[in-house]
């Protein structure tokens, strides 16, 4: 009698787990639906601001085009829209989807020199600012530092006397990041070891001031993240506390500096509250 | 007799459109306009939410589900405002009331840690009416937690308060000492309740502690690495998979900015923190779930190129030694 009332029990369990089982399976078929759902819904969306962004004008072209008429008044009414915006960011950061780092041979020097060939081939560093002046880019990647542009740079100008240069170029990687805290953390220890400092002096203004760029920004007041995937790859995390983050991926930008106009764009009306 | 029996389904068909519609309409909005059953309409609106939430939970639960989740709690203030209330503490008090909702939500898709935005150290600048409000609130509501709610005595939860607590009042203090102690030996989802918190002041602070245990001769200064950083901070683990800001604002503020930045899936939700919904919460985990493969086929590739960098740095090492070696003569 027993027999049958534990094969009763084992038998009402099987039945159970089956009848889960089976919810499960209508469950996880119900979720790829909306998987799927979602995947169209986005590439509809993508599609629309593909379609949007096919009237707006290439800013690419305007940054590399030839001085025809037609793009200097294009680039003119560029220059316009961007002075109208009510707050433009002193310090803009940009993150791009890993490319040369992480590729076999690959390596920031390779991409700085890479850049650094690109700026002084390219007509933007040629180009009068609005104080009639030929631009003076500045590129630096911590290691190295190149100028381009400028009339007044000899093989032996002095370049600490100079002006400070239109716009400063800073390559960061993720070595500007967590090993580079981690460096700062030993060399604290190292001073506290020889007595130049004690670990009660250690406190947030006194690590904010060693992790001052080279072009003496704290951290960018706008980031953009120019990547499909609405993540952060390893971007130094002290540089962004305060940073407004702006992410457009590549299948809805038109191209990298349409999306730059759209981040500048949309910082145009942001408020800083700063805790109040 | 055919065309009758058509017309009576038609008719059937309408009138229980129209009876359920009746029934929403009253449930969801019938505090506006209250028309008769008021109350049950709600309360038939109200269960059937809880069972539809379930079954989407369920659903969700097929795929793969994050371990830690970080909430920006922004928008109460503009929504009391929006609302009409009299305070922003009311606004406070509603997004409190979400938060026990969210939590809900999140023990019963399995989030195991969730940490939340409550106060940031920048704060103390509003108005002392408004932070007196708010340490109110912190005080009494972290003891409810705590006692009574379901959370904490039925599912477990665990509750921990991050942040420079020697800025807080001493009744807040207590309140914190206490809700920890009640929950220490919970085995539920983790809480994290960051308050008064912000990312640089966790970074610091880790940097300080490493330094005064190089002092106490716990480590050494050359041991000192990303890990033995990261294990110093006041929320070292596991990694930050979702983080989620309320009210549309674009920006960290300062919150778990070494865990964000380490591929953290960002969501930016454009409704203020009462009015974050389920809806928001499916979405937000379905475009995860969708993103997740690539997001851990980026982390392993940066993985194994830090294992690269650091082998490099190693072989330079080990050659400079052979090239002073090389120039000096050995015996």
């Amino acid at each position: 009698m027993s027999g049958n009332g534990e094969h009763e029990v084992t038998s009402k369990t099987t039945k159970r787990n089956a009848w889960q089982q089976v919810c499960d399976g209508v469950c996880a078929l119900v979720l790829r639906a909306a998987h799927l759902a979602f995947i169209i819904h986005r590439s509809f969306q993508a599609w629309v601001q593909n379609s949007l962004s096919q009237a707006e004008l290439d800013v690419q072209e305007l940054l590399q085009g030839d001085d025809t008429e037609e793009l200097s008044e294009k680039r003119q009414h560029l220059a316009d829209f961007l002075q109208s915006l009510p707050q433009r960011p002193k310090h803009f950061a940009v993150i791009l989807p890993e490319a040369n780092e992480c590729s076999e041979g690959g390596s920031l020097k390779t991409s700085f020199d890479e850049i650094a060939y690109r700026l002084r081939k390219s007509s933007m560093a040629q180009r009068v600012t609005t104080n009639g002046r030929v631009a003076r880019i500045c590129l630096e990647d911590g290691k190295h530092v190149e100028y381009s542009g400028g009339d007044d740079i000899d093989a032996d100008t002095d370049l600490s006397f100079e002006r400070p240069p239109t716009l400063h170029v800073s390559l960061w990687s993720r070595d500007n990041g967590y090993p580079a805290l981690a460096r700062l953390a030993r060399e604290l220890a190292g001073q506290d070891e020889c007595g130049r400092l004690s670990s009660g002096s250690i406190d947030e203004p006194c690590v904010a001031a060693k992790l001052v760029d080279a072009a003496g920004h704290e951290h960018p007041d706008l980031v953009l993240l120019y990547d499909n995937l609405v993540c952060i790859p390893d971007f130094p995390p002290w540089q962004l506390q305060n940073s407004e983050v702006f992410q457009v991926g590549s299948a809805t930008a038109r191209s990298l500096g349409n999306a730059a106009l759209s981040a500048f764009t949309s910082y145009a009306n942001i408020e800083k509250r700063w805790g109040k | 007799m055919l065309q009758l029996q058509f017309q009576s389904w038609y008719a059937y068909a309408g009138l229980t459109v129209l009876i359920l519609a009746y029934i929403v309409g009253n449930g969801v909005y019938g505090r506006q306009l209250p028309l008769p059953l008021n109350k049950q309409c709600a309360a038939v609106c109200i269960y059937v939410q809880g069972k539809v939430r379930l079954l989407a939970v369920r659903v969700l639960r097929q795929g793969p589900i994050p371990q830690h989740v970080g909430f920006i709690m922004d928008g109460n203030r503009r929504f009391a405002k929006k609302a009409h209330m009299e305070t922003p503490s009311k606004g406070h008090l509603a997004g409190f009331t979400k938060l026990t909702k969210v939590l809900e939500w999140c023990n019963d898709l399995g989030i195991k840690h969730v940490s939340v935005f409550a106060f940031a150290i920048n704060n103390f600048n509003r108005s002392a009416e408004e932070v007196g409000a708010l340490m109110g609130i912190a005080r009494d509501k972290l003891r409810d937690l705590a006692e009574n709610s379901e959370l904490v005595n039925k599912y477990g939860v665990r509750i921990r308060v991050v942040g420079s607590r020697e800025l807080l009042p001493a009744d807040v203090r207590e309140s914190i000492e206490y809700a920890e102690e009640k929950t220490r030996g919970n085995l539920g989802m983790t809480l994290n309740v960051c308050c008064p918190y912000s990312a640089t002041d966790e970074i610091s602070t880790a940097i300080r502690r490493l330094v005064e245990d190089v002092e106490k001769g716990v480590l050494s200064a050359a041991d000192i690495d990303e890990a033995a950083l990261e294990k110093r901070l006041q929320i070292p683990g596991p990694d930050l998979d979702i983080l989620v800001r309320t009210s549309g604002q674009i920006r960290f503020s300062n919150f778990m900015l070494w865990q964000s930045a380490k591929m953290a899936y960002i969501q930016f939700v454009d409704a203020y923190w009462p009015e974050f919904s389920f809806y928001h919460m499916a979405r937000i985990l379905v475009s995860w779930q969708l993103a997740s493969r690539d997001i851990e086929k980026r982390k392993l590739a940066g993985a194994v190129h830090d294992r690269l960098a650091s082998g490099e740095q190693l072989r330079n090492s080990v050659s400079s030694s052979d090239t002073y070696c090389g120039d000096r003569t050995c015996e």
